[in-house]
């Protein structure tokens, strides 16, 4: 069986005619590579390399099966709701668009992973830019299975309520003020445009529902894969290398204590559904520097940077960080003049 | 079938496998691409569920996630080939060819590596700031204690004063061996507790005592029994017996 595997443009065939080696066989070879290496160098003797390929690995093992569901979502909603039902609310006032589409974040109990897909489709589809933003940064945080894992690793804790009830209303507030700063985006400006042809391949709008259903479901996954493994990749290596105790010479410290945890949220790229077990784990912090790493990682991390870098336009990344990383340090700073 | 055109494949209603609607459809390299990407993901968690590799990676609290992407994975693999054939069918570029090879980079690497876990090396990457907060403090009321009680225990007060309440109890606990403290009859026993996955890794410890002299290295898996005392900000174990044991089937411990 043999299908169209030619560059476009380029040297697909050389200037004599003959018919240059096509790149799926070299991808195939740099695959095989590999393998016969990893086999050959059993990785596991050395220490730093098997933690890598284990954090790596782990990662992707949890984060995938969200994309995919995610993604599936996201085609649904392409299939199935019309573009006209997001074109009304789009005519909503900001100030009811935003907290309802944080609300929706309760609906929806999957990691950050799966509602960056379904995100990137509402904004498609026409919903507004500020909604679609609030919706994938409140998602991670609001929804009752992130709720319930929070009050699990809580259990027992003075600050059990503390923590619990603040991650759900800073995770309200926080997605709000950086929808409300994404909000002035224009709507066709959001998303990283994605070549026309690459579309057209995936999905022919002429297509059956079922056809285009299975073309975007795959088109989202392989569009977010990589950048998902770019991002895995990035964390792993920095678990890695870099330990965590660098942190520790803050813990007591006002304002610091807050900034080292969300760099710390940050670099490990944990899942919203088991970050609050870690951030309980972090004993010599205090809740408000333990809700700054609940708060601000399920919103950026480094997976996450790797995937907004690919589906949004550029100015996105360093916008939502500022938005996101501001609001979450003033409100901690509250927290941790109340509660410590 | 046969090829038409720039090494597209096609198929006519005279190959018994199309129907009018399909005919002069010819399969999308980029499409038949992208459902072989798909199937070598769904082949991945199908292969962690047969091999029961999947507590090598994920906790048995999320071990769900692996069948449920080798079902998702499996069916937008067949979706994504069963409508890869079209009219105009679009070659594969080098780019996207090289795309979908970093895509399937990662299942190379996972099936290609030998099954190994989280050791020593881990261990002094952990901050020392984490007790492995987890909030079992019941469980060390009523059943057997265990390293996740231990680690509920170094950051729950209540955990800690429930197990105070038990000193001088007898216990068996598995895990490795990751330090020695210079003097040859003590070691700590050691285990990570994940919650999702071994990305949120902590860990959780007891020093063993009176252990057998310089009869364990490094990372070799032990089972210890003896009566547990906990000592200030220490745990420690009475070493009655120390055995070696093979790692065990679910090597990370899930609160």
């Amino acid at each position: 069986m043999a299908v169209d595997v030619e560059p476009r443009s380029g040297a697909s065939r050389r200037a004599d005619g003959r018919r240059s080696n096509p790149p799926v066989v070299w991808v195939i070879a740099a695959l095989t590579g590999v393998a016969v290496l990893v086999r050959l160098s059993d990785p596991a003797s050395l220490p730093w390399l098997r933690n890598l390929l284990i954090v790596f690995g782990s990662l992707l093992v949890e984060a995938m099966p969200f994309i995919l569901v995610g993604a599936t979502v996201s085609a649904a909603i392409e299939v199935l709701v019309p573009a006209s039902a997001f074109a009304r609310i789009a005519l909503l006032p900001r100030g009811l668009q935003l907290p309802a589409a944080a609300a929706a974040g309760v609906a929806f109990p999957v990691c950050e992973c799966g509602s960056v897909p379904v995100a990137r489709r509402l904004a498609a589809k026409g919903l507004s830019p500020g909604a679609a933003v609030t919706f994938m940064l409140a998602a991670p945080i609001v929804n009752p299975v992130v709720v319930a894992s929070t009050f699990v690793a809580y259990r027992g804790r003075d600050t059990l309520w503390v923590m619990v009830l603040g991650r759900l209303a800073l995770g309200f507030v926080v997605a709000m003020a950086a929808g409300w700063v994404m909000g002035r985006i224009r709507s066709g400006d959001l998303l990283r445009a994605r070549s026309g042809e690459v579309e057209a391949r995936e999905v022919d709008v002429a297509e059956s529902r079922w056809r285009r259903f299975f073309g975007h479901l795959s088109g989202d996954v392989v569009f977010m894969a990589r950048f998902l493994i770019m991002g895995a990749a990035l964390a792993a290596a920095i678990q890695t290398f870099v330990p965590q105790s660098i942190v520790d010479g803050v813990a007591g410290l006002p304002v610091l204590s807050l900034i080292a945890m969300m760099v710390l949220a940050f670099v490990m790229s944990l899942c919203s559904e088991s970050d609050a077990f870690v951030a309980a784990s972090f004993t010599a912090f205090g809740p408000a520097a333990q809700l700054a790493f609940l708060v601000f990682g399920p919103m950026v991390d480094l997976k996450l940077a790797a995937l907004y870098a690919g589906t949004y336009r550029r100015g996105f990344l360093p916008a939502v960080v500022i938005a996101v990383g501001a609001t979450t340090l003033v409100a901690t700073m509250w927290i941790q003049v109340i509660w410590g | 079938m046969s090829t038409h055109g720039s090494g597209a494949l096609s198929t006519s209603a005279s190959d018994g496998l199309s129907t009018s609607a399909n005919e002069g459809l010819r399969f999308s390299g980029p499409r038949v691409a992208a459902g072989l990407v798909l199937g070598a993901w769904a082949g991945l968690f199908w292969f962690l569920l047969a091999a029961g590799r999947t507590s090598l990676y994920l906790s048995s609290r999320t071990a769900w996630l692996v069948p449920l992407g080798a079902v998702l994975a499996t069916l937008a693999t067949l979706g994504r080939l069963a409508t890869a054939r079209v009219r105009n069918p679009e070659p594969l570029g080098n780019h996207e060819t090289w795309m979908f090879g970093v895509i399937v980079l990662p299942v190379v690497l996972l099936l290609a590596v030998p099954p190994a876990t989280l050791g020593s090396y881990a261990v002094g990457r952990r901050s020392a700031s984490t007790g492995g907060g987890i909030g079992a403090s019941a469980r060390i009321v009523s059943g057997p204690i265990d390293l996740v009680d231990v680690a509920a225990a170094r950051a729950v007060a209540d955990a800690a004063a429930a197990l105070r309440a038990r000193a001088g109890e007898r216990v068996t606990m598995e895990g490795f061996v990751t330090e020695e403290q210079g003097e040859a009859d003590r070691f700590q026993l050691t285990r990570f507790v994940i919650t999702c996955c071994v990305a949120d890794a902590t860990i959780s410890y007891v020093t063993v005592v009176d252990a057998p002299p310089g009869g364990f290295e490094t990372e070799d898996w032990v089972r210890v029994t003896g009566p547990i005392y906990p000592l200030g900000s220490d745990i420690l174990v009475q070493a009655e017996s120390v055995e070696p044991i093979d790692p065990p089937e679910h090597p990370y411990l899930t609160p």
